[in-house]
């Protein structure tokens, strides 16, 4: 069959499973967008407001859906937008294919209109990128791009094709299916481990993103029990277990749990799964693992003895190294362990009840969502506030930007994982810094009529940026305070969604009384808080839990 | 311990790959020395040598991190010299 390069790369993409992408348009890559008018029964398009949205709402999409992400973009800013999000997948481990078009292959590298040297520009942040420059190689390219994008460590990978490249004829179906090289591994001796494991008396499970991605949060929750092991759980691993079960401790690291980061301090073995150890994570990496056996798991041969030197390597996919280990692990009790973690528990941040703090607010909208429904996050105070606070309990239900730290990730990765979910309800916490940063979103909230309700933590100040300049910086709070006074009750309005302001509890809850009643509306809470309120508790970087900060 | 260092990489021979291999030296503030290409007897594939110098760490990280490559067939480490 003689195809046009914009008529194979739709067939692949619905060869590959493909039903929904999100982008933009533009000149460079017309006929991809004349294909897709021509296929709107067999792929969705979602147009957002700006490339970086519609690369978010990729991103999301494959964090709530689990399969992989596609965002296209037209060449120039068009792909230069797309970047922050690439980048974004990419710390994250998020499969995501993004298509740009580019000048003919012929006017490459003359500087002509909206050319730019987008393979170049995220070289860093890919797994891989593909400039095809003849329609030959295009069927081809694009089964390795979703090949790479989703073997191993997923990420992501960029497909830049020219202008010729989509209008030229070639063959299609003719391409080879690809196989990842094979390339060798650490090994291990199961028996070691085990011995490890049956001599360990204080055991812990610091649980990653990694075991989402490998979908082995069963495995996981059984080696809890198995090894009456307490679990502690990384930013992109929460959600990997849920908030109900009594020995999940909840998030470790700078602004965790107590509980979870003194039980982590505490253990004499620590089964570390699906993690990278960031330093946001570990703190002082020498006090980190001072008295612990640790073995690693994980996919990708590079983390190992990255950040933290194990004493044991178990290289693979998750879901099947727990599989085989479980297999030869019997159930213990560590009483003596148990009474110790359930002391670290009651060490907690006093409740403040009635008061329209942080807590207070994330507990009541949780009141009126689902354990289904998906949550996204900007980055900040709010953030930390949400993992904290909020009771997950299925996975991939929270899209947060974990790595890199998007603010502004927040709304573009709602509308996907709305998308992604099926179109439920979808949360979104935010506060009006990164909600500032890419609030044009709202055009595709109510363009796609998304049942989404963004709540904002509206303190009126970059609080986590205020907070570091509070207790680092002696209270110099260097253009941090905002002084802005956009109305985003009305600015929701404007949009064509629906506003509130609200400043109590009692005010929160009559207005999610009144949204539940219209599921398929769009809402704007914007929740008045102090500008004072803390993360905590905190450990500055670099320290251990001897430093941690538990009030203000 | 610093010490010298041969990486020998066998790649595939598309345009831009010499430039994902020196990022990941470049990105971690990783100096190199020398760098040879050729090409091999298999057809599309190039041969790099890559001398550096680095600790333990770097050594690992590097190996590691240009195993993970999609165009990189085979790394190797070699820490003898030959006398010229």
């Amino acid at each position: 069959m003689r195809l046009k390069g914009a008529q194979i790369l739709i067939e692949e993409l619905v060869k590959q499973g493909v039903d929904t992408v999100f982008g933009y348009p533009g000149g460079a890559v017309l006929d991809i967008y004349d294909e897709l008018y021509k296929n709107s029964d067999r792929i969705n398009h979602i147009i957002t407001a700006h490339e970086q949205g519609a690369c978010h709402a990729a991103d999301g999409y494959a964090r709530a859906s689990g399969k992989t992400g596609v965002v296209i973009a037209t060449s120039g800013p068009g792909a230069t937008n797309l970047v922050t999000g690439i980048a974004n997948a990419n710390l994250d481990s998020v499969p995501l294919v993004a298509i740009t078009g580019n000048v003919s292959v012929n006017a490459l590298g003359r500087d002509s209109f909206q050319e730019v040297d987008i393979v170049g520009i995220t070289q860093p942040v890919v797994k891989h990128n593909f400039m095809v420059r003849s329609v030959q190689e295009l069927e081809q390219t694009i089964k390795e791009a979703f090949l790479i994008a989703n073997s191993g460590r997923k990420g992501p990978v960029l497909i830049d094709i020219p202008k010729n490249v989509q209008t030229d004829m070639c063959e299609y179906g003719i391409a080879v299916v690809p196989r990842m090289p094979d390339k060798p591994k650490v090994p291990y001796v199961k028996s070691e481990v085990l011995e490890a494991i049956k001599n360990c008396h204080r055991p812990f499970i610091y649980c990653g993103g990694g075991v989402i991605a490998s979908g082995a949060e069963k495995e996981v929750l059984e080696l809890s029990h198995r090894l009456d092991a307490p679990v502690g759980l990384s930013m992109m691993g929460r959600t990997a277990l849920p908030d109900s079960y009594e020995y999940n401790l909840g998030m470790c690291g700078m602004h965790g749990q107590y509980a979870a980061t003194k039980a982590q301090a505490e253990c004499d073995l620590m089964l570390a799964i699906g993690v990278r150890f960031s330093d946001r994570a570990t703190g002082d990496i020498g006090e980190y693992t001072r008295k612990c056996t640790v073995i690693h798991i994980d996919i990708d041969k590079a983390e190992f003895g990255k950040n933290v030197s194990p004493d044991f390597c178990l290289q693979g996919d998750i879901k099947g190294i727990l599989q085989d280990l479980l297999k030869d692990i019997q159930g213990v009790r560590h009483k003596e362990w148990r009474d110790e973690v359930e002391e670290f528990k009651k060490t907690r941040i006093p409740d403040r009840p009635g008061e329209f703090c942080p807590k207070n607010i994330i507990e009541t909208v949780r009141k009126h969502t689902k354990d289904d429904t998906v949550v996204a996050t900007d980055v900040g105070q709010h953030q930390m506030w949400t993992v904290q606070f909020y009771d997950f309990e299925q996975p991939k239900t929270l899209l947060t930007s974990g790595g890199l730290g998007t603010m502004g990730y927040g709304l573009g990765a709602a509308i996907g994982g709305c998308i992604g979910s099926g179109r439920k309800r979808t949360v979104l916490f935010t506060s009006e810094g990164s909600f500032g940063m890419n609030l044009n979103e709202l055009c595709t909230v109510v363009s796609q009529e998304l049942p989404i309700t963004v709540v904002i933590l509206d303190n009126t100040v970059l609080g986590m940026v205020r907070q570091w300049q509070g207790i680092f910086y002696e209270g110099r709070y260097s253009q941090t305070s905002l002084g802005r006074k956009t109305n985003f009750s009305a600015l929701a309005d404007a949009f064509g969604s629906k506003g509130y302001s609200v400043s109590t509890l009692e005010e929160l809850e009559k207005v999610l009384e009144e949204t539940d009643a219209d599921p398929a509306g769009s809402f704007v809470i914007d929740c008045h808080i102090s500008e004072d309120e803390k993360v905590l508790p905190m450990i500055p970087p670099g320290k251990s839990i001897k430093s941690i900060i538990l009030r203000d | 311990m610093e010490e010298r260092f041969i990486i020998d990489l066998w790649v595939n021979n598309r345009f831009g790959v010499l430039n994902r291999i020196t990022g990941l030296y470049s990105k971690r503030g990783y100096n190199i020395e020398t760098i040879h290409a050729g090409p091999t007897d298999v057809p599309g594939v190039t041969k790099i040598e890559i001398v550096s110098t680095g600790d333990d760490y770097m050594r690992t990280q590097v190996i590691s991190q240009l195993e993970k490559l999609y165009d990189i067939r085979k790394v190797d480490l070699r820490t003898e010299f030959k006398e010229d």
